[in-house]
């Protein structure tokens, strides 16, 4: 068996007396989209931030590609896991090309000296970082003027915005937290496609998502955290299958939730 | 939000009638312009620009204040009836002109003794000048809220690059012309017993005629324009500014003020990387300025110099710079662990054991309250920097060389800014400024970046110290007090954070306010503080503001609420 390229052992999460993660096992293959989904305070957000190192998880491991990530977000941006924000959380009075190039920070070499004295080092960085960053609005498709301040953009843009800026980072993993929040049908249709085509360029993707249409049809598989525990974990075929998850979680008989899956299933085909 | 219902209240009952008040307003202030302004001549001498002039006696004689009101009204009829972009925030600029300069002369010419009759009528004579001008001044300003406050607007276009250069150079030359004018107008002090009336009552329309081109969208196109050819723009600014000298302004007199405005202007742009990029509050940022300057007298060979030794002074400056560097990266190392008004405390601690420590020899490198006198002029090829220059036929004034000198330090400055924020690491520093955890999460050093714009921040601030050392002769701990800090920050929220012009005018506005404002002698502070207060309330964005146009002290009302609101509430989930 090869190494999975992100995986999360026993990862707990305790806040003062609140437990918010308990003992969360994540695995994630090469070339996979994995689904997280639970009921609002699940911790799902708060289980990204224990792999992005913004939290330091009480107890538990997270390896990259059989790696001890370090415990410091920079740190693991620049080890290759990317991620958005459930609350949108752009450089709002930055312009939308300079939002992506402030993702490109880790991978251009310009230093001190050069950002002083724009050298011509200075000049071939820059030209490719914007080139790189407008091919990714491109292929987030963000094709409007690049030159408008981020906070301008409608609520959809943002979301496709923030994408961009993690796949400037180049990322073999990307967290998505909540990528459609908000959006309508054809912008959640959209977005979905989107994240096939992250996948089709190599980066691994886990999804946080309460629409489980969306969910169904988009991951290899699904882990469901209720309370801060894994509830499940496996296709979409078993989870959806699963009593425990009905009950804990989708809140229908399994009939109907059967039904949502195979429209998602028909949609996408 | 509140005020915004209010305005389209207004807008709605005045919108029939914003058209005719605004050509009303446009040719009653020109006809102002040409009434005569005082019934009789005041103790102090004949009120200036011929305020005995009458009704049309000499149309083309108009000069002053009376001059500047014409522009106005002429100006006014033009964005009355020319199709410009956003209109209500044109004509509300103008008007607020036009009432301003009437105002103040009015008001002025009253309380010098002339009372109300002076300006209405007396035994006979009619002067209904300052009168007319506010009407005018007040009709417009409802024009402009008839129109309606619009967006200012925004202009796509790109010149080709030779029409830009035309552009730039003709703006800078404007504002070449202007500070000069500001300089100038109304003389020195006690020379002219109006010059601060005089003084007051040109803000009044430069300020007029500034809001009328930042609301068209001139100034923020034109910053855009500078930025994208920031090379160009230092060059011609720098030029422009050289020819000061050759201007009325080239006395003794305006160049020792200009040189030292420029010393500040130097010190508030690398102020303005610490608060206008990285968004880091610095209340103490004046101590490193001192610390260049306590190095640079030092080494300067004068007789209470603490080191034995005199230094060349480019190594000297260069010494300065980095001592004011390190202890720049020493204070900015907190920035580590606290942040936002935990840091502001720091700072200021900083600034205040700084100021104790000298004030108090400690350490033996200030001499205390003796100072360090007798630092001797700069001088280059045997030409003392504070001698008069003549070339050929062309004879400069006194203090010219250091003008000279201090305008390439702050052309220096300028450039290491704008290259600086046009760079990786300027970008890291505003993603910093926006939203700190969202920059951590893109992989920017944060503890790293902020301890850098802290020491590039103090080494400009060390070599403008070291300039001002010699400039001034003596370096006491009595010029790097919190006061200073306070007005080094003033400054650049004054100017427009982020904003490289912005800086320069905030610190020429600030040091030559007080200057110019001599005449009211007890009341001079005052009228700076309220001056400050006005233009933070009809400009919280600076007067010149970066295209980001992020007030960190002021909260601005634009209509992104959607990405604010989130952070807002995801700010408050953490806390
Ligand atoms: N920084 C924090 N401090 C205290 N409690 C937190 C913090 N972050 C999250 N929590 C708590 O952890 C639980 C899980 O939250 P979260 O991860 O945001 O849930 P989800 O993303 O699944 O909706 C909630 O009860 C929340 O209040
Ligand atoms: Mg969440």
């Amino acid at each position: 068996m090869t190494t999975p390229v992100l995986e999360a052992r026993d990862v707990s999460m305790v806040f003062g007396g609140l437990k918010a993660l308990k003992g969360v096992t994540l695995t994630l293959e090469e070339g996979k989209i994995v689904g997280l989904i639970g009921p609002n305070g699940a911790g799902k957000t708060t289980f990204f931030n224990c792999l992005t190192g913004l939290y330091t998880p009480t107890t538990g491991q997270v390896l990259l590609k059989g790696n001890t990530l370090p415990g410091d977000p920079a740190k693991v941006t620049d080890a290759g896991v990317a991620r958005t924000f459930q609350n949108i959380r752009l450089f709002p009075s930055m312009t939308v090309l300079e939002n992506v190039l402030v993702g490109r920070h880790v991978r251009m070499k310009q230093g001190p000296l050069a950002s002083l004295f724009h050298g011509p080092a200075y000049h071939r960085g820059e030209k490719a970082a914007r080139e790189r960053s407008r091919e990714l609005l491109e292929f987030v498709g963000l094709r409007g003027p690049d030159d408008e301040l981020s906070r301008n953009l409608p609520y959809g843009d943002q979301r496709r915005l923030e994408i961009a800026r993690a796949l400037a980072t180049d990322p073999a993993v990307l967290l998505l937290d909540e990528p459609t929040a908000g959006m309508n049908p054809q912008e959640t249709e959209a977005t979905q496609q989107l994240i096939f085509r992250i996948r089709e360029t190599g980066v691994s993707v886990v999804v946080i998502e309460h629409d489980i249409k969306f969910i169904f049809g988009l991951c290899d598989s699904v882990s469901v955290l209720v309370q801060g525990e894994l509830l499940v974990e496996g296709s979409p075929e078993v989870v959806r299958a699963d009593p425990r998850v009905v009950e804990a979680y989708l809140g229908k008989p399994p009939e109907e939730v059967e039904l949502d899956i195979e429209a998602a299933k028909g949609e996408q085909a | 939000m509140s005020t915004v219902d209010t305005t389209s209240g207004k807008r709605s009952a005045l919108a029939p009638f914003a058209k005719p008040l605004a050509a009303v307003g446009g040719v009653l202030a020109i006809v102002a312009a040409l009434l005569p302004w005082v019934t009789f001549t005041l103790n102090d001498g004949n009120w200036p620009d011929k305020s005995t002039l009458q009704f049309f006696d000499a149309p083309f004689a108009v000069t002053g204040f009376r001059w500047h009101l014409l522009l106005l009204g002429v100006l006014i009829l033009v964005a009355a009836f020319a199709p410009i972009p956003s209109r209500g925030r044109v004509v509300r600029a103008l008007g607020w002109g036009v009432a301003v300069v009437s105002f103040i002369n009015g008001a002025y010419i009253t309380a010098k003794g002339g009372g109300l009759g002076a300006i209405t009528a007396l035994d006979g004579a009619t002067a209904f000048g300052s009168v007319a001008g506010l009407v005018a001044g007040v009709l417009t300003i409802l024009a402009g809220y008839g129109y309606g406050i619009t967006p200012v607007g925004e202009w796509k276009f790109k010149p080709p690059t030779p029409v830009a250069y035309l552009v730039l150079l003709v703006s800078f030359a404007g504002v070449l012309l202007a500070v000069a004018a500001m300089l100038t107008t109304g003389g020195v002090g006690t020379s002219n017993p109006y010059a601060g009336a005089i003084f007051l009552s040109f803000l009044g329309f430069a300020g007029g005629v500034l809001g009328a081109l930042s609301g068209v969208g001139f100034i923020r196109w034109l910053s855009v324009l500078s930025e994208e050819h920031r090379v160009f723009s230092v060059i011609v600014l720098a030029a422009c500014a050289l020819l000061l000298p050759f201007t009325d302004a080239g006395n003794e007199y305006w160049m020792t003020v200009a040189a030292n405005i420029g010393i500040y202007a130097a010190t508030a742009i690398g102020l303005n990387i610490v608060v206008g990029l990285a968004g880091l509050l610095d209340l103490g940022y004046v101590a490193f300025m001192g610390i260049g300057a306590l190095v640079a007298a030092n080494f300067s060979g004068a007789a209470a110099a603490n080191f034995g030794i005199e230094l060349p002074f480019p190594v000297a400056a260069v010494i300065a710079a980095v001592v004011a560097g390190i202890f720049g990266a020493i204070v900015g190392s907190p920035t580590l662990r606290v942040r936002g008004d935990y840091l502001a405390i720091v700072t200021l601690a900083f600034g205040e054991i700084f100021t104790r420590s000298a004030q108090n020899d400690i350490g033996g490198m200030t001499n205390g309250s003796n100072a360090i006198p007798g630092i001797p002029a700069l001088s280059l090829f045997g030409k003392e920097f504070n001698r008069e220059l003549s070339i050929g036929a062309v004879k400069l004034p006194a203090g010219v060389l250091y003008y000279i000198l201090i305008v390439l330090l702050v052309a220096a400055t300028m450039a290491v800014f704008a290259n600086l924020k046009f760079s990786r690491i300027g970008r890291a520093w505003i993603a910093i400024r926006e939203d700190e955890d969202a920059a951590r999460a893109m992989g920017i050093r944060t503890g790293q970046a902020k301890i850098l714009a802290f020491l590039i921040g103090a080494t400009l601030a060390g070599l403008a110290g070291a300039v001002f050392a010699h400039k001034n002769a003596t370096v006491s701990y009595e010029s790097f007090k919190f006061l200073e800090s306070i007005t080094l920050l003033a400054a650049v929220i004054l100017g427009g954070m982020g904003s490289i012009p912005g800086a320069v005018l905030g610190a020429s506005l600030l040091f030559v306010l007080p200057e110019k404002l001599r005449d009211f002698e007890e009341f001079r502070l005052m009228i700076f503080g309220l001056a400050l207060i006005l233009i933070m309330r009809f400009r919280p964005q600076g007067l010149i503001p970066d295209r980001h146009r992020r007030a960190e002290l002021a909260d601005e009302d634009v209509g992104g609420a959607p990405v604010d609101e989130v952070h807002a509430a995801s700010k408050e989930a953490k806390a």
